[in-house]
């Protein structure tokens, strides 16, 4: 089979260790981590323009490395090629390998932040996509001094802890190991940056199985939708996540 | 006494001190304590709020006013209630369980303060008992928030807990749509702060 994958780069060491391993003929678009922060029209549409191009080639599937995101997928349109992507609410399930895993951590660990080789090593997001983040455009990602310059001290004190410091409501890092990490260092910078903000560290084992049967076309209807042509991507908010619509 | 103009630009401008030494002075004056609250304050958070909901205005101004209204009410709050002063209703805002996003729960917090409502906020990873509590404790209406599509489904076990109650519930954040709220029998949906209070307000059969 020959596949497009469009996927975020966040799995970029995860995807490229699979695709090694896949039987088929996969070509692979990797696309900015960071989508999910600007408006959701906007993510939608960067992913359609994928999805449009990759179905001018000949492709007999195209595999979305995404989970929900933000609702950024919610109205992708299959033209004449099928989509197939994983019932997630957003990568993190993909890292743990099943939503209900997932689902199980999230709730029992509130205030977990997650980390992985891609939350590591692509932190930053692009400038392009920085000016039309809400978190810009809200002015959440103002320093304490352009803060200060704007609307003087008093207030820049209390905007900087009402609007800047996302952290507070964090209390824990968990460290999620793909086994994808070349030595130990990514580790040591979760369990580092753990220490620097008092936080808890914890680590827990990922789990590739999800990303490797979307890679290798073993798409059951629990863990996998698949979207025929001309119908599109919509978010039901069930346990399924989401369902495929008719054009 | 009509609108106090230095109080109403101070409260819109995010003047703290201001708005508190004009309060104060308005206080020591005599001026009725009621019509500082409603002449000039909550007019100014109105028109920060439409000036917001036209892109005139951002967050940062939003939340600044807010908290220099409350510097104000701070002052006028047990002056307010000597004078038998009623607020505008009872309302509990609080995001939904699993969930610990504030930033904007918080502001339509604020909002609906500057708008003259008793606000009770039940904070971050509310379930279900929560809200009810806030309803047994004279809540009329309760605002749901919530940032993640992972969280976003549990309103729906929130509104249908506080069937028969009586008290309204209205839902907003980031992945939640009108649409959505529609579907789970949500009183309300707003999708920015300023939106949040006329909802609240229209929920409640009050006048905009």
């Amino acid at each position: 089979m020959k596949y497009k994958l469009i996927s975020c780069e966040i799995f970029f060491r995860e995807m490229e260790f699979l695709l090694e391993q896949s039987p088929h003929e996969i070509d692979v678009e990797f696309m900015q981590k960071g989508l999910h922060d600007i408006p959701t029209a906007e993510m939608r549409a960067r992913i359609q323009d994928q999805v449009d191009a990759a179905s001018e080639e000949n492709h007999d599937a195209i595999l979305l490395g995404y989970g929900l995101c933000n609702n950024g997928l919610d109205g992708v349109l299959a033209r004449n090629v099928q989509l197939v992507l994983p019932r997630a609410h957003d990568c993190i399930t993909l890292f743990f390998g099943s939503r209900q895993r997932y689902q199980e951590y999230f709730f029992s660990h509130p205030g977990t932040y997650f980390l992985t080789t891609g939350w590591i090593e692509r932190n930053k997001i692009a400038e392009e996509l920085k000016q039309l983040s809400i978190p810009n455009q809200t002015g959440m990602d103002m320093t304490y001094e352009e803060l200060v310059e704007k609307y003087g001290e008093d207030n820049a004190q209390f905007l900087w802890k009402e609007l800047c410091y996302t952290e507070r409501n964090y209390s824990q890092i968990t460290f999620i190991e793909m086994g994808v990490e070349p030595d130990g260092s990514f580790e040591q910078t979760a369990r580092e940056e753990a220490v620097s903000k008092h936080w808890k560290f914890s680590k827990v084992p990922g789990d590739l199985s999800l990303i490797r049967r979307l890679l290798n076309g073993d798409w059951d209807e629990e863990d996998f939708l698949v979207v025929p042509p001309h119908h599109r991507i919509a978010a039901n908010h069930t346990e399924a996540i989401v369902a495929a619509e008719p054009e | 006494m009509a609108r106090n103009e230095a109080l109403f630009e101070a409260v819109i401008k995010g003047k703290r001190p201001d708005v508190t030494a004009i309060v104060q002075q308005e206080v020591d004056k005599g001026t009725n304590v009621a019509e500082i609250l409603m002449e000039s304050m909550i007019p100014a958070m109105a028109e920060i709020g439409e000036r917001f909901s036209r892109n005139e205005a951002y967050v940062p101004e939003m939340l600044i006013a807010a908290r220099a209204m409350q510097a104000g009410l701070d002052i006028l709050d047990p002056l307010l209630a000597a004078a038998g002063h009623e607020p505008l209703g009872k309302v509990a805002i609080g995001t939904v369980k699993g969930d610990l996003h504030d930033i904007g729960k918080n502001l339509v917090a604020m909002m609906l303060k500057g708008a003259g409502f008793e606000v009770m906020d039940l904070g971050v990873d509310c379930d279900v008992d929560k809200y009810k509590d806030a309803v047994a404790s004279g809540a009329q209406a309760v605002l749901l928030s919530a940032l993640l599509t992972t969280t976003m489904p549990y309103m729906k076990e929130i509104v249908e807990g506080l069937k028969g109650s009586g008290a309204k519930v209205l839902i907003g954040g980031a992945p939640v749509t009108k649409e959505y709220a529609d579907g789970i029998g949500a009183d309300g949906y707003a999708d920015d702060a300023n939106t949040a209070v006329k909802a609240t307000k229209a929920a409640l059969g009050l006048a905009a």
